[in-house]
């Protein structure tokens, strides 16, 4: 299955999801619906926090699995944060503006 | 999600010698750079004992007074303490994410490692015939000492390579702070610089009663 495309490639805004398909019955649904705060994170983030789930959320397994040190995969899990709380609050803008 | 758990299996972090050299600490922390750290400061501490090498202050190296060796190897351990300390509660107060001392301490203290090789730079005979010859001079009072040509040159080589040595330890215990308490820019470097200089008059308080035994 292709990778799911998070930003506009004409504009690079937030994509939203407009349509989404049962591969049982072929129903579909359409409308307005926007991405989990995870999946609007880049490929490489969200294999860390696979990675970092699959490794119990060990920030000291993650460092030994990628042969660096522990302050910094725990570095790179507070930037990936840092993304998941802004993406969480624009879509929160988001839906404010919608609802007006 | 785009990830597999395939990718858990992804092999280890390469490391380039610069990064090896210059930013170590994205591959190394916690308690193996804390043993590794404590081993540079005694292998320096004793080298130095056998120059009369001092590092007396977090950022000095001085030459020419004797002294026993535990004095040596308390030189280096108070000066790394008094840096970890100060950067230690600079981060506190600056970082915004929760560290581990040890790391930072660990780290702190594996940065001195280039304190090894000054300390071996100056156990070449030339730079200790140079610093024999000028305080033997200085202490009998002549105007202007003089040294041969070739101790001289020699003596100014290794001079610049333990200033070097310095600059490096410097720049290692910036990227130590950096790391370990996640600062960066310009705030990263005010409260290095603050720490430094404050970690510097309290190593060099700390220091005195035993240079002065």
């Amino acid at each position: 299955m292709t990778r799911l495309p998070t930003n506009c490639p004409s504009c690079g805004g937030q994509l939203l999801v407009k349509s989404l398909a049962c591969p049982g019955c072929g129903t579909e649904v359409d409308g307005r619906y926007a991405l989990p705060a995870l999946a609007s994170l880049k490929a490489e983030d969200q294999r860390f926090i696979v990675q970092f789930v699959e490794s119990s959320g060990s920030l000291k397994e993650m460092a030994r699995l990628l042969g660096v040190s522990y302050p910094t995969v725990r570095n790179r899990l507070d930037e990936i944060i840092a993304r998941v709380v802004r993406a969480g609050t624009s879509q929160e803008k988001d839906d404010e503006c919608d609802s007006q | 999600m785009s990830a597999t758990a395939s990718d858990i299996a992804r092999p280890a972090a390469r490391r380039s010698v610069s990064s090896s050299l210059f930013k170590p600490f994205a591959y190394i922390a916690g308690g193996r750079s804390l043993l590794m750290g404590l081993a540079a400061i005694l292998v320096a501490g004793f080298l130095g004992s056998l120059s009369d090498t001092h590092f007396d202050g977090v950022l000095d190296m001085h030459t020419g007074l004797a002294a026993p060796t535990s004095v040596f190897l308390a030189e280096g351990i108070i000066n790394w303490l008094s840096l970890s300390v100060v950067l230690f509660l600079m981060g506190k107060l600056v970082s915004r994410t929760a560290f581990r001392a040890v790391d930072l301490f660990g780290t702190q203290a594996l940065a001195r490692w280039p304190t090894v090789i000054a300390a071996l730079a100056a156990l070449a005979p030339p730079f200790q015939r140079l610093v024999a010859r000028l305080g033997d001079q200085l202490s009998s009072g002549v105007a202007g000492p003089t040294a041969p040509a070739g101790d001289l040159a020699l003596g100014g080589l290794v001079g610049i390579a333990s200033v070097l040595c310095l600059v490096w330890m410097v720049w290692l215990m910036y990227h130590s702070y950096s790391v370990c308490c996640n600062i960066r820019g310009g705030k990263a470097v005010g409260s290095f610089i603050a720490g430094i200089i404050i970690a510097e008059v309290i190593s060099k308080v700390a220091l005195s009663p035993l240079l002065r035994a």
